[in-house]
């Protein structure tokens, strides 16, 4: 931008929605690379386009030297113009015969010469052509550009997606269904071509590269404007610890979910800014314990955090009290064992032998649960087989590892199967969703049976059996103009607020699960909490409850009948009348 | 001593020179310009401009700008050159000649240019 004009106006307009960036960013910026494939097209056509010209040259210049007649049969030769437009037609093989005076001989073999000449010209050339369109170096070019490309005009707000495998997947399918934009990188084709085939709403820009790289996840969006976080989903440790190094010094502040399956490599992480990391292996102990003591909540952990369509999952039915039996020898089963020893259950941990035998000990039949978590899925199923088989009453809990023995735990009749994708994908999925939405969901684990019994019952009450709408409203003079005059006068009850624009005798149904206030949360705020200018509302309902609820929060007249039953004039004219009237 | 090098700066050269020796002589003489020596210009110009393509460098960039210009000019040229014959059986007359001539004479400067660009790219190439 050499123009001092310019930059004075690009200063004043556009650089206080950008975000400061250090210089030395721009080198990951490549600007040159824009037009990469046109220049590896130039650079590998020069030979064959240097052929042709010679070829056409040689040819052009050899007919009009040919001695010929014209129709008196004086002697005349082609001009260099005839000659030119002659072999245009005859080397191209459109041959349109038009010519002003019949061949003499020597022209003839001349044309005849050159005819062979072109056709090997234009044979090598459409041939390069060709072998260039098909060239690896070339379609990566064309793809990255494409990539660039669609990132640059995503016009909303997007997640950067690093790994696309099962976890990535199921995220990314979920983000699409709470109509979430994403990008996706990952390092194996297969998976991208996967992403492609699924049947997402919104296009999902997705490339085939290595996320450690950082020009990488720059080319993926990271310095964009709407990139609202980042996401390390793949399964390598150390690339999301990457992720998470380049996000945190390249856009210091964006949020940023990694997942790791090692709790070194998750320091590690959270030396960097201040990522959410999740540990699946972690994680499967503090589920186990949760669905263990607070069923109820566990199944609406499951359920609030999963894509919409989902239904209520069942409630398990866990035993309180007994002895636990841990098969396996796995860092997820020395986890799980920890975690139930903490609880003051006894544990007896059985590792598989060298021949994978399945050896349960006598202690099946007098035990409470059985954990199979050998990190082996027919191992895993042949334990919860064997368990079922021996103690029909005891309760099952087994790891599922490969997505494509789905169908056989859910025939096995295992109460509580635990999947590392999908633990990872609810949790990213509720963080996404909300911030306060994870931290609400482990409190009303630890609130007690009754209180998520009751909650359960009012979101079934208001949204049905399928899974509700989560949002957040924040009650700003931006976030609901309407709704702030009347907030500013004073507090209004919340459950004023939950009318029903239609009737405001009754609620409009939506369920609110967190007040956010000053940074601190409320949860399960009660009908005649007062909410102030600056509350953020975390609201469960129907998606028709969030549109009608949008209508109290942008729409003068709807606001005032909501909070005051009072019909506003909504016309210029209703409105002039109503104030002579007063 | 780098064959590419070579084989450009050739092209480059011939194509200057080329349209220097039609370009030379009094401008509104058909019997001073030689056809065959427009044709030989336009097309060493053309390899020289393929010859130009792919490089991503500022200079290669100029140097592929004033390729173009010499080109544009040097069609010009002969499509002038096609049109005044067909229509005069053959004989240009004075006047068409000097428009010719002076068509091509822009190209001289564009390769002039070129033949600049690359006297000033060895000089600055440093390898010791």
């Amino acid at each position: 931008m050499g123009n001092p004009l310019l930059t004075f106006w690009h200063r004043l307009l556009v650089a206080p929605t950008q975000r400061p960036r250090p210089a030395h960013l721009s080198l990951l910026d490549e600007p040159a690379a824009a037009s990469a494939p046109i220049f590896l097209v130039l650079r590998r056509m020069r030979a064959p386009l240097i052929v042709l010209i010679l070829i056409f040259a040689i040819s052009v210049v050899g007919l009009s030297l040919m001695p010929g007649t014209d129709a008196e049969g004086q002697p005349h030769r082609l001009s260099f113009f005839d000659s030119f437009y002659f072999m245009s037609y005859t080397a191209t093989t459109i041959g349109y015969g038009e010519i002003p005076y019949p061949f003499s001989t020597a022209q003839r073999m001349w044309v005849t010469f050159s005819i062979y000449l072109a056709v090997v010209g234009w044979a090598y050339a459409i041939g390069m052509m060709l072998a260039l369109l098909q060239d690896r170096s070339f379609r990566q070019a064309v793809a990255t550009e494409r990539f660039r490309g669609a990132v640059a005009r995503l016009p909303e707000p997007f997640l950067l997606v690093a790994g696309y495998g099962r976890t990535g997947q199921l995220v990314g399918r979920a983000l699409d269904a709470i109509g979430r934009r994403f990008v996706a990188i990952d390092i194996d084709p297969d998976r991208i071509d996967a992403l492609d085939l699924d049947a997402l709403r919104a296009d999902a820009p997705a490339l085939v590269a290595d996320a450690r790289a950082p020009a990488v996840l720059v080319r993926a969006g990271l310095l964009h404007d709407r990139c609202v976080g980042v996401l390390a989903l793949t399964d390598d440790d150390e690339a999301n610890l990457a992720v998470v190094m380049t996000t945190e010094l390249v856009r210091p502040g964006l949020p940023v979910i990694a997942r790791t399956s090692s709790v070194v490599v998750g320091d590690r992480m959270a030396a960097f800014g201040r990522p959410v990391v999740i540990n699946p292996y972690d994680d499967f102990g503090d589920h186990l314990r949760v669905a263990l003591h607070a069923p109820t909540a566990y199944q609406l952990r499951q359920w609030l955090t999963s894509p919409p369509g989902s239904r209520l999952p069942d409630v398990t039915d866990p035993p309180l009290a007994g002895s636990w039996l841990v098969v396996g020898d796995t860092p997820f089963s020395a986890e799980v064992a920890r975690d139930l020893r903490e609880d003051g259950l006894p544990v007896q941990v059985v590792a598989p032998g060298d021949d994978r035998s399945v050896d349960l000990p006598s202690g099946l039949s007098t035990a409470a649960g059985v954990v199979a978590a050998a990190g082996d899925d027919t191992f895993n199923l042949s334990v919860v087989e064997q368990a079922r088989r021996r103690n029909p009453d005891v309760f099952v809990v087994a790891q599922h590892v490969l997505p494509a023995n789905r169908p056989l735990y859910d025939a096995s009749g295992a109460d509580l199967v635990l999947v590392s994708a999908e633990v990872v994908a609810h949790e990213v999925l509720a963080r996404v969703q909300s911030p306060v939405l994870w931290q609400f969901l482990r409190d009303l684990a630890r609130a007690g049976e009754p209180a998520a019994q009751a909650l359960r019952e009012r979101l079934v009450v208001a949204c049905g059996e399928q899974v509700p709408l989560l949002w957040t409203v924040t009650l700003s003079p931006d976030g609901a103009p309407a709704l702030a005059p009347h907030l500013s006068r004073g507090p209004v009850r919340l459950a004023d607020v939950l009318r029903s624009p239609q009737h405001r005798d009754s609620p409009v149904g939506a369920v609110p699960l967190v007040l956010l206030r000053d940074g601190s949360a409320h949860h399960l705020p009660a009908d005649d909490t007062e909410v102030r200018l600056g509350d953020c509302l975390l609201l469960a309902g129907r998606p028709a409850v969030r549109r009608a609820l949008g209508t109290t929060m942008e729409d003068a007249a709807t606001a005032a009948y909501v909070l005051s039953g009072s019909e506003v004039p909504t016309t210029w004219v209703g409105r002039a009348l109503s104030r002579t009237s007063r | 001593m780098n064959l590419e090098k070579v084989i450009f700066g050739f092209f480059v050269l011939l194509a200057a020179t080329l349209n220097f020796g039609f370009v030379i002589g009094d401008i509104s003489d058909p019997e001073l310009h030689n056809p065959y020596e427009l044709v030989a210009a336009l097309v060493v110009s053309l390899v020289a401009t393929v010859l130009k393509f792919g490089d991503r460098t500022q200079l290669g960039a100029v140097h592929l700008a004033t390729s173009l210009v010499a080109d544009l000019q040097l069609v010009a040229a002969a499509t002038v050159w096609a049109y005044a014959a067909s229509t005069s059986d053959g004989a240009v007359s004075g006047g068409t000649m000097a428009s010719i001539v002076s068509l091509a004479a822009g190209a001289l400067l564009a390769n002039l240019v070129s033949v600049v660009l690359l006297v000033v790219e060895t000089v600055s190439y440093q390898r010791r």
